[in-house]
C-alpha cells in the first residue's frame, strides 16, 4: 500500500487538492490561446509554461476536458510505424509516455503489454517485415513472428480464425502499452494549471480574428480575446477552425467506433490488431475488453453508433477468440477523426503567421498526446517547426511530399 | 429471512407442478419452472447472492429488473450471469463471481475495512512510484477486478440473425405499451410489441398486483393483443438501441431479430432508484418494485418483517399489497411526503402502522442480512423512533425513465420538479414516449397518454407536422423525493452498488474539480458498471447539483448509449458468412492436387505441388512455361466489357496512354492512376471494335476499376455502356514456346503471325464455345489468353490439356507466375508499388501520356515528371548467395535507402533476381544495393536493367520479326 | 442502419452502397501548385450539405446525393447532368 494512500486512509480526503483550479473570467489578452482541452492542447499548454516559460495561456474547450477523442479512443500506445518520420516522432512519445506517471505525478496506468498485428496473408506479411526492419533501422523493438509463436503468445486465440484467413504470422512490438486516456489529460491539464495556464470549460471559439496576415485573437461565446498565437487542437472539429481563417486543408470527418464489455478477470495481457479483420483489442484494468474496429465509410461529423459496427466487430472477434463469444457487450460509442490523405498529421506553423496546426489525426491521436504537446510547444516558442514535425508540416500537400505511411495501409489490404 | 409463500400468487410465473433441482456453491436446491436464479435462491433461504465489484460487501437482490449486477453468477458454460431475470435450469451448477472461498467465506470481504484507504480516484494517486513497482501493483489490481471468470475452451453458439418488419414497434409491455398495440393495431398497422420480460404486463403485474380492477384489466389486454392478427409479441426480449432510421435490435432467447419499422413507441416504464443510506446495500434492503416482483412473479416473500422507506403514494401501495400477503410492516419512514394521505396510508393507519413524517433511515444493522434499522429526521434532527428490529428495508422514493431509446433517437430529458422525476421534453415525431417514463402514473392517465401518443405518431408518419412535446397526461403528484439521501459519518451510503461508490466519493470528486456530470464519471466512474448507471446516474446528479447549488437541468446528465441491456458477442456475432469465390476451373485444380492461396475473396492455385516440396514443384512449373508449355487459370482478372459512341474516350480518360488510337483487333497495356498519381491498377485493354472494348484489371482491383470506370462516364456526360463479366467469363493463359502450334489444333481461326500479331485479339471458338484470344503473356513467351463463358471453361481446359499432353503441358500457378514475371521485369500492383509510387517510380514514364490534354491523375503526373525522389531498380545476386526477403532494407551510409519489392531464385538464371525501390540518386549512380537480410547480415546485390531475361522480348514471338509497334516497353 | 434512398431501386440499407466523397470540379488547365493541392487533396471538410458520389453495389449504379454531414440526413438527389463536364480529347 502507498504512503500516499495511507495519509488519505488516515487523514481524510478533504486536503486533497483540486486538479483543476475554479474557472475566472477570460482575460483581454493571452500571449497563447489553445483551442481544445482534450489531451494535446492541456499537454501543450504543459510543456509552454514548464519548457518556455509561457504561462500566459489560455486553454479553450467547447466541452469538458478531454471529453473528446482523447476519452473516446481504445488508449493504445505503440510507435511500430512504417516510416522513419513516423517512427521517430512516436517514439520519442512513447518514450515521454514511459516517464509521465511519474512526470506529472498521476498514475496513469501505463501498462507495457507488448502488441501483436496480426498478419493473414502474403501481402500482410511483407508489411509486417517492412515495418518491423524500419522499426528496428530506428531502434525500435519490432519483429515478425510466426504462426506458432502467436499461437503461443496470445491463448485462446485460434489462428485459423474460425477457416478463412487464417493467421500467418505477426508483428510484434514490444514497447505496445495501454495507459489510461482521460488520466492523460487531467494530469497534463492539473500540471498546466499549477503553473499558471487557464482552462476554460464549456467555452467555444466562434471566430479567429486576423490583420496584415497574422493572429490578432479570438472571439468566444464568452467574449473576445486577443492573443499573440492561436494553436488548433481540435482533432474532429478542425475544419471548422480552419475555415475560420480561411485555411483549405485535406481534412475529413469521419467516425471511429468502439465498445466494451463488461468486467472479467484478465485472460488478455497483449495488446492483438488485425488489419484484416478490421479490430483491435486489449483488456482493460478494469477487466473490459476494449475492441475498436476502422473507421466508418463515410464522413460524417457525429458520435452516433451504429449496430453494423458492433456486429461486424463481434463477428470477427469471436472467429479470433471463439471463448470470447460470451462476454457481454455493454457499451459503445464513436468519435470524430480528422484524417488526411497520408495517414499522418498535419503539424506546426501555417501560411497565417501565429495560426498553428496541430491536426489529421486520424486514429493516432492518443499516442502522439506528449510529443505533440511537446514539439507544439517548441513551435510556438521559437516560431519554427520543430524537426520532428517537419515532415507532417502543412505545406507538404501543395509540395507534393507526403509521408509514406499510407504505404502501409495500401501495402496491407 | 425470505420464503416462498404457500398460497400461489394469481399471477405468478411459476410452475408449482413441476420441480427442478439446481447447485449453488456446491449446495443442492430445488425450484420452479418459471423461477430465476436469484427467486429460486430466496425461495430457499439464501439471501446473500454476491460480492460487490470493490469492497467485497455482502449484496442480494434489489431490482429483479436485470440491474441486479452484485448477484453474478457463472456456470461451466458462462459467466456474469444475472440471476435476478435469467431462469433458472435443471442440474445447474452456480458458482458465484469474485469471490475466493465461497460467498460467506470470500477471503477479499476484509478489503472493505480498508475501504478509507481507497477514496475515489485512489489508483490515480498511488503505484506509479517507483515506476518498477507498478507491474507489480497492477497485477495485483487486474486480478481484483473484473467479475467472472471466461474459459478458453469456450466455444462460439452461432445463431442466425432474422428480421422484423412492421409499421410501429412498441418497446415495453406495460399497461402503456399493451394499450398502445392495440390502438396501432386498431388504426390498421403492423405492430410489433417487444418486453424484457417473460410474460406480458409490465407493472400492471406486479405494482398494481394487489389490486383486483388492475388484474382484470391486465387479462382483458392480454387477450386482445393474444388475439389481434396484426399484432407480433416478442417477449424475453431487450431492444438494444435505437438505431439510424427506425433499425431496432433485440435481443431474444432465439438470438438476434434486427427490426425495421416506420415508428416507434417508447413504454419501457421506468427504472426505480434507490435511497443513500448508510448499509443501503445490505441483502435484505431492496426496492419496493423489487419485492413486489419477487411477491407477484414468484410467489417469494421478500422478508416478514419490513421497515419502508416512503416518498411516493406507490410506497403505500406496496406497504398494503405486502402487508396483505403476510410481510409485517413494521412502520414508514415518510422521507417525502407525497402519497402520505393517500388512502393507502390511511388503510395502514387503520391497520396499526406506524407511518414516522419528516423521518429517513440513517443506518441498517446487520451484516448479510438485514437486522434492524436506524432513523433520523430528514433534517438531521431525532425521529420519532430511534431504532426498529426488521428483516427487511423497501425503498420507494424515486424513478428514472427508461427512455435510453428516446434518446438514442434524438430525445431530450428535463427534471419535472413537480414529480420529482426526469421526464422527456424533446422527441423526435416518430419516436415518441408513452406511459410512466412520460410521467403518466395512474392506469387511466397511462391508457390516454398511449393512445395520444399512437395518434401523435401515425399522424406524423403520414406527414403531418404538427408536433408538440406531448405532456397532456402527466401527474401532478410527486413520485420521489429530491433529496433520497442521508448522510453518515461513517459513510458507507452507496449511491453506485455496480462500483462501490460512496455519497463521499462522488462529493470528493466533485472537490477535486471533476464538478461537471462527464467529469464525475469518468473520475469516479459512477455510473460505468455493468448496469450502466441505470440506478446511479439520477442520483449522482443530485448529489453534483447540490454540491455545485445548481438545479437538476443546469447540471445535465450523460448520455445513455447502446446496449441497453449487455449482449453476447457470440449474438452480435450471428451466422458466419464468408462468402468465397471459386473459379469454375476449381475441381480440376483439386484433381491436379493444387495447392491453394487466398487472393481476397478468391481461392487461387500457388501451386500444383500436391505432396511434393513446394520450391521443386514451382521451379518445374516454370522450366515449363520457358521450355514447352504451361497453363495457368487467370479467372480471378477482371473482366469488363465496354460499349457505346463514347467508349474510348472514356478509356481515353481512364487510363494514362492513348486509347483513343488503338485499332480494331488489337490490346494495349493500360495503367490507372490515381488523382494524386499513384497506381492503382493495371491490365489489358482490347478493341474489339470502333465503339467496343474488353478489358481486364488486376483481380484484387477489377470492383473498383469498374465501379470508377462507370463513375467516370457518369461524371463526364459519356454515351456508354460498362458491363463487368468478371464472373460470367472464365480466362486461360497459355504460355510457352508450343502454345501456338497446340492452340491451332483447336481454334477455328489462324494463328500465324501474319494473320493475328502479337497484342492481337481476335473472336474465335474452340469446338462449339465461343471464346476471345488475346495474344499477351505476363510471362515473356508466346502466349495466347483465351476468355470464355465460365460454363464452357471446364470442356477448354480439358481440350487444352488433352492436346498439349504431346508437348508436356504443365498447369501452372501464382508462385510460378510470380517468378516468370519477374524474370521480365513486370511489376505487380500493390507489391513493388505501394500508397504513393507513380509510374515515374516504376521507370514506365512510357506510359504517361501527357500529350493527352486530360486524363485522370494527369494534372498531378504533370507536375510531378521528374521530380520522383525513389525508383524502382533491378538487381542480381551470385548463386550462392542467401536470400533477401521482400521488404528487406537496401542501406546506404547506414541509412535506410529503400526496400527490396520482389525477389526470387530464377531457374532460368541460376541466380537470384529482385526488384527494389531505391533512393533515386543511389538508382541513377547505378552502384550495387547493400541489403540488409535476416539477423542484420549484409547482402551486396549487383544491379541488372531489366526485363532480366530476354531482353528484346523474341520469344514473344517465338522466331518472327518483332512488330514493336503496338509493344508497350 | 441508416436508409439510402436509391433513385433507381428505392431504399436500400446503407451497407449496400460504396462512398465516393464529394463531387469534385474539374481540374483547371496548367494549375499552379496551389490549385493543384486544392484539386487533388483540399477538401470541405467542414460540417454542412455536400453534393456525393454514392455507389449501389449490387446495382453498380452511380448516383449523386445532397447529404448533410452534420445530421446525415440527405436531402435530395442531384441530376448526374448537373455535375458532370466534358473531357477534352486529343
Amino acid at each position: 500500500m502507498s504512503l500516499h494512500l495511507l495519509k488519505l486512509g488516515l487523514k481524510g480526503t478533504d486536503d486533497e487538492p483540486r486538479f483543476f483550479p475554479q474557472p475566472g473570467e477570460l482575460k483581454s489578452h493571452y500571449d497563447v490561446v489553445i483551442i481544445g482541452g482534450g489531451g494535446h492542447g492541456l499537454a501543450c499548454a504543459y510543456y509552454l509554461a514548464r519548457d518556455h516559460g509561457i504561462r500566459n495561456v489560455a486553454v479553450l474547450e467547447q466541452g469538458y476536458l478531454g471529453g473528446g477523442n482523447t476519452g473516446r479512443n481504445t488508449t493504445i500506445v505503440r510507435s511500430n510505424y512504417l516510416t522513419p518520420e513516423g517512427v521517430r516522432f512516436y517514439d520519442a512519445s512513447l518514450r515521454l509516455f514511459q516517464d509521465l506517471s511519474e512526470d506529472l505525478d498521476i498514475n496513469l496506468f501505463y501498462s507495457t503489454r507488448g502488441h501483436y498485428t496480426l498478419a493473414h496473408s502474403d501481402d500482410a506479411m511483407r508489411t509486417m517485415r517492412w515495418r518491423a526492419e524500419v522499426n528496428r533501422h530506428q531502434g525500435v523493438e519490432s519483429h515478425v513472428v510466426d504462426r506458432d509463436y502467436v499461437t503461443q503468445a496470445i491463448p485462446g486465440l485460434d489462428p485459423d480464425c474460425g477457416g478463412s484467413q487464417p493467421v500467418m504470422g505477426a508483428l510484434y512490438h514490444a514497447p505496445g502499452a495501454v495507459a489510461r486516456h482521460d488520466a492523460v489529460a487531467w494530469g497534463y491539464g492539473r500540471a498546466a494549471a499549477a503553473r499558471g495556464v487557464e482552462l476554460h470549460q464549456k467555452t467555444r471559439v466562434t471566430g479567429i480574428q486576423q490583420s496584415g496576415g497574422r493572429v490578432r485573437g479570438v472571439t468566444t461565446d464568452r467574449g473576445t480575446i486577443e492573443c499573440d498565437s492561436v494553436i488548433s487542437m481540435v482533432a474532429g472539429s478542425t475544419p471548422i477552425i480552419t475555415d475560420m481563417v480561411g485555411l483549405p486543408t485535406p481534412i475529413e470527418i469521419f467516425p471511429l467506433q468502439a465498445c466494451v464489455t463488461e468486467p472479467v478477470k484478465p485472460f488478455l495481457n497483449t495488446i492483438v490488431v488485425s488489419g484484416s479483420l478490421h479490430l483491435y483489442l486489449s483488456q482493460s484494468s478494469r477487466g473490459e475488453l476494449v475492441m475498436g474496429a476502422a473507421v466508418d465509410p463515410f464522413v460524417l461529423h457525429s458520435t452516433r453508433s451504429t449496430f453494423g459496427f458492433v456486429e461486424g466487430l463481434a463477428d470477427n472477434i469471436v472467429d479470433l477468440m471463439p471463448f470470447t463469444s460470451r462476454l457481454r457487450v455493454v457499451r459503445q460509442w464513436a468519435g470524430m477523426s480528422d484524417l488526411t490523405p497520408d495517414f499522418a498529421p498535419i503539424m506546426g506553423t501555417t501560411p497565417l503567421s501565429g495560426f498553428y496546426l496541430d491536426a489529421g489525426w486520424g486514429t493516432w491521436g492518443f499516442k502522439a498526446t506528449p510529443i505533440s504537446g511537446k514539439t507544439m510547444a517548441e513551435t510556438v516558442a521559437t516560431g519554427r517547426n520543430h524537426e520532428l514535425i517537419e515532415p507532417f508540416r502543412y505545406s507538404r500537400f501543395r509540395d507534393f511530399e507526403l509521408v509514406g505511411e499510407k504505404g502501409a495501409a495500401s501495402v496491407g489490404h | 429471512m425470505p420464503f416462498r409463500c404457500y398460497e400461489p400468487r394469481p399471477g405468478e410465473w411459476i410452475d408449482r407442478s413441476r420441480k427442478l433441482r439446481f447447485q449453488f456453491e456446491g449446495h443442492s436446491y430445488t425450484a420452479h419452472p418459471g423461477d430465476t436464479i436469484s427467486s429460486a435462491l430466496l425461495a430457499n433461504g439464501v439471501s446473500l447472492l454476491g460480492r460487490s465489484f470493490k469492497y467485497h460487501r455482502p449484496r442480494g437482490v434489489v431490482s429483479m429488473a436485470n440491474h441486479d449486477v452484485n448477484a453474478l453468477f457463472e456456470t461451466g458454460d458462462d459467466t456474469n450471469i444475472r440471476g435476478d431475470i435469467t431462469p433458472v435450469q435443471d442440474g445447474m451448477e452456480l458458482h458465484p463471481v469474485n469471490a475466493r472461498g465461497g460467498l460467506r467465506k470470500d477471503r477479499d470481504r476484509y478489503l472493505d475495512w480498508f475501504g478509507r484507504f481507497m477514496p475515489v480516484g485512489f489508483y490515480y494517486k498511488a503505484f506509479h512510484r517507483p515506476r518498477s513497482l507498478f507491474p507489480f501493483f497492477e497485477r495485483m489490481i487486474r486480478e481484483r477486478a473484473g467479475l467472472g471468470r471466461v474459459n478458453m475452451q469456450w466455444s462460439a453458439r452461432r445463431r442466425p440473425k432474422r428480421y422484423g418488419h412492421c409499421d410501429v414497434m412498441v418497446v415495453g409491455g406495460g399497461p402503456a405499451g399493451m394499450s398502445a398495440v392495440l390502438e396501432a393495431a386498431a388504426q390498421g398497422l403492423e405492430v410489433i410489441l417487444a418486453d424484457e420480460n417473460p410474460v406480458l404486463g409490465g407493472s400492471l403485474g406486479y405494482q398494481w398486483g394487489g389490486d383486483a380492477d388492475a388484474r382484470q384489466w391486465l387479462g382483458q389486454l392480454l387477450e386482445e393483443v393474444d388475439a389481434h392478427p396484426r399484432i407480433t409479441v416478442m417477449t424475453s426480449s431487450v431492444v438494444l438501441g435505437y438505431y439510424e432510421d427506425h433499425w431496432l435490435p433485440v435481443a431474444t432467447p432465439d438470438g438476434i431479430v434486427k427490426v425495421r419499422s416506420r415508428g416507434v413507441v417508447v413504454a419501457a416504464g421506468l427504472l426505480e432508484q434507490p435511497a443513500v443510506f448508510r448499509n443501503n446495500d445490505r441483502p435484505g434492503v431492496m426496492l419496493v418494485s423489487g419485492a413486489q416482483r419477487l411477491l407477484e412473479r414468484f410467489g417469494i416473500m421478500p422478508c416478514r418483517e419490513a421497515v419502508v422507506l416512503a416518498a411516493n403514494p406507490e410506497a403505500y401501495a406496496a406497504a398494503r399489497q405486502l402487508q396483505e400477503a403476510g410481510v409485517r410492516i413494521r412502520g414508514i419512514a415518510i422521507c417525502g411526503e407525497s402519497g402520505s394521505d393517500s388512502e393507502h396510508a390511511r388503510a395502514l393507519t387503520r391497520a396499526g402502522v406506524p407511518l414516522w413524517p419528516a423521518t429517513t433511515i440513517h443506518e441498517v444493522h446487520g451484516r448479510n442480512s438485514v437486522s434492524g434499522v436506524s432513523l433520523i429526521g430528514t433534517d438531521g434532527g431525532s425521529s420519532p423512533v430511534d431504532r426498529i428490529d426488521c428483516d427487511g428495508v423497501l425503498v420507494s422514493t424515486g424513478w428514472a425513465p427508461a427512455a435510453h431509446l428516446l434518446y438514442q433517437a434524438g430525445g431530450r430529458l428535463r427534471y419535472d420538479d413537480t414529480l420529482e422525476m426526469q421526464v422527456p421534453s424533446e422527441w423526435p415525431e416518430t419516436v415518441v414516449p408513452a406511459g410512466r417514463l412520460n410521467g403518466a402514473f395512474t392506469l387511466q392517465q397511462q391508457r390516454d397518454d398511449a393512445r395520444e401518443a399512437v395518434r401523435c405518431l401515425t399522424a406524423a408518419m403520414e406527414g403531418e407536422t404538427g408536433y408538440r412535446a406531448r405532456s397532456l397526461f402527466r401527474d401532478s403528484v410527486a413520485h420521489g423525493a429530491a433529496w433520497p439521501v442521508s448522510r453518515h459519518p461513517r459513510g458507507r451510503n452507496f449511491v453506485d452498488l455496480d462500483e462501490d461508490l460512496q455519497l463521499k466519493d462522488l462529493e470528493q470528486a466533485a472537490r477535486e474539480g471533476f464538478d461537471n456530470v462527464e467529469l464525475l464519471k469518468r473520475y469516479s466512474t459512477v455510473g460505468m458498471g455493468p448496469s450502466q448507471g441505470k440506478h446511479s446516474n439520477v442520483n449522482a446528479i443530485r448529489v453534483l447539483a447540490r454540491y455545485m447549488g445548481q438545479g437538476m437541468d443546469a447540471t445535465g446528465t450523460t448520455t445513455a448509449r447502446p446496449m441497453y441491456h449487455p449482449v453476447r458477442l457470440e449474438d452480435l456475432a450471428g451466422r458466419r458468412f464468408r462468402p468465397r469465390r471459386l473459379s469454375p476451373l476449381h475441381d480440376r485444380h483439386q484433381q491436379l492436387g493444387a495447392e491453394f492461396m487466398e487472393a481476397g475473396e478468391w481461392l487461387r492455385v500457388a501451386h500444383y505441388g500436391g505432396t511434393r516440396e513446394p520450391e521443386a514443384a514451382i521451379a518445374d512449373e516454370v522450366q515449363a512455361v520457358r521450355n514447352a508449355l504451361g497453363v495457368i487459370d487467370v479467372s480471378t482478372l477482371g473482366k469488363i466489357e465496354v460499349f457505346g459512341p463514347d467508349a474510348a474516350r472514356l478509356l481515353e480518360g481512364s487510363y494514362t496512354m492513348r486509347m483513343g488510337n488503338l485499332r480494331s483487333g488489337m490490346t494495349r497495356y493500360g495503367l490507372i492512376v490515381d488523382e494524386s498519381g499513384v497506381i492503382e491498377d493495371d491490365g489489358v485493354v482490347a478493341r474489339l471494335a470502333e465503339d467496343h472494348f474488353y478489358l481486364s484489371a488486376t483481380s484484387g482491383h477489377a470492383a473498383a476499376t469498374y465501379r470508377m470506370l462507370r463513375r467516370h462516364a457518369l461524371e463526364w456526360g459519356l454515351d456508354v455502356h460498362v458491363v463487368n463479366r468478371t464472373g460470367q467469363m472464365g480466362a486461360v493463359n497459355l504460355a510457352g514456346p508450343e502454345s501456338r502450334r497446340v492452340l491451332e489444333s483447336l481454334v477455328d481461326t489462324p494463328l500465324h503471325e501474319e494473320a493475328f500479331p502479337n497484342l492481337g485479339v481476335r473472336e474465335a471458338r474452340i469446338g462449339e464455345a465461343r471464346v476471345r484470344l488475346l495474344r499477351v503473356g505476363f510471362v515473356g513467351e508466346l502466349a495466347y489468353e483465351i476468355h470464355a463463358p465460365a460454363s464452357v471453361m471446364g470442356t477448354i481446359w480439358d481440350s487444352l490439356m488433352a492436346a498439349g499432353s504431346e508437348s508436356g503441358i504443365r498447369p501452372f500457378g501464382v508462385e510460378a507466375q510470380r517468378i516468370l514475371r519477374l524474370e521480365k521485369g513486370h511489376i505487380i500492383v500493390g507489391q513493388d508499388t505501394d500508397g504513393l509510387t507513380t509510374p515515374f517510380n516504376t521507370g514506365m514514364p512510357w506510359s504517361v501520356h501527357l500529350k493527352k490534354p486530360f486524363f485522370r491523375g494527369r494534372p498531378a503526373l504533370a507536375h510531378l515528371k521528374g521530380r520522383e525522389s525513389q525508383q524502382l531498380v533491378g538487381f542480381a545476386l551470385p548463386a550462392d548467395s542467401p536470400l533477401p526477403r521482400e521488404c528487406h532494407l537496401v542501406i546506404e551510409d547506414g541509412e535506410i535507402a529503400g526496400r527490396v519489392t520482389s525477389v526470387a531464385a530464377s531457374p532460368i538464371l541460376g541466380h537470384p533476381i529482385g526488384l527494389a525501390m531505391v533512393d533515386r540518386a543511389l538508382a541513377e549512380r547505378g552502384d550495387p544495393l547493400q541489403i540488409r537480410i535476416d539477423e542484420g547480415r549484409m547482402v551486396s546485390a549487383w544491379r541488372m536493367t531489366t526485363p532480366f531475361y530476354d531482353p528484346e522480348g523474341r520469344r514473344q514471338f517465338a522466331g518472327y520479326p518483332d512488330s514493336s509497334e503496338e509493344s508497350h516497353q | 442502419m441508416k436508409i439510402i434512398d436509391c433513385p433507381v431501386i428505392g431504399p436500400r440499407p446503407a451497407a449496400e452502397f460504396t462512398y465516393g466523397g464529394a463531387v469534385g470540379a474539374p481540374p483547371v488547365e496548367d494549375p499552379t501548385p496551389d490549385q493543384l493541392a486544392e484539386h487533388v487533396f483540399y477538401r470541405a471538410g467542414a460540417p454542412g450539405v455536400l453534393r456525393e458520389w454514392w455507389y449501389h453495389r449490387p446495382t453498380g449504379r452511380w448516383f449523386v446525393l445532397e447529404r448533410n454531414t452534420a445530421t446525415n440526413d440527405i436531402l435530395r438527389t442531384v441530376e448526374p447532368e448537373e455535375v458532370a463536364y466534358a473531357i477534352p480529347m486529343l
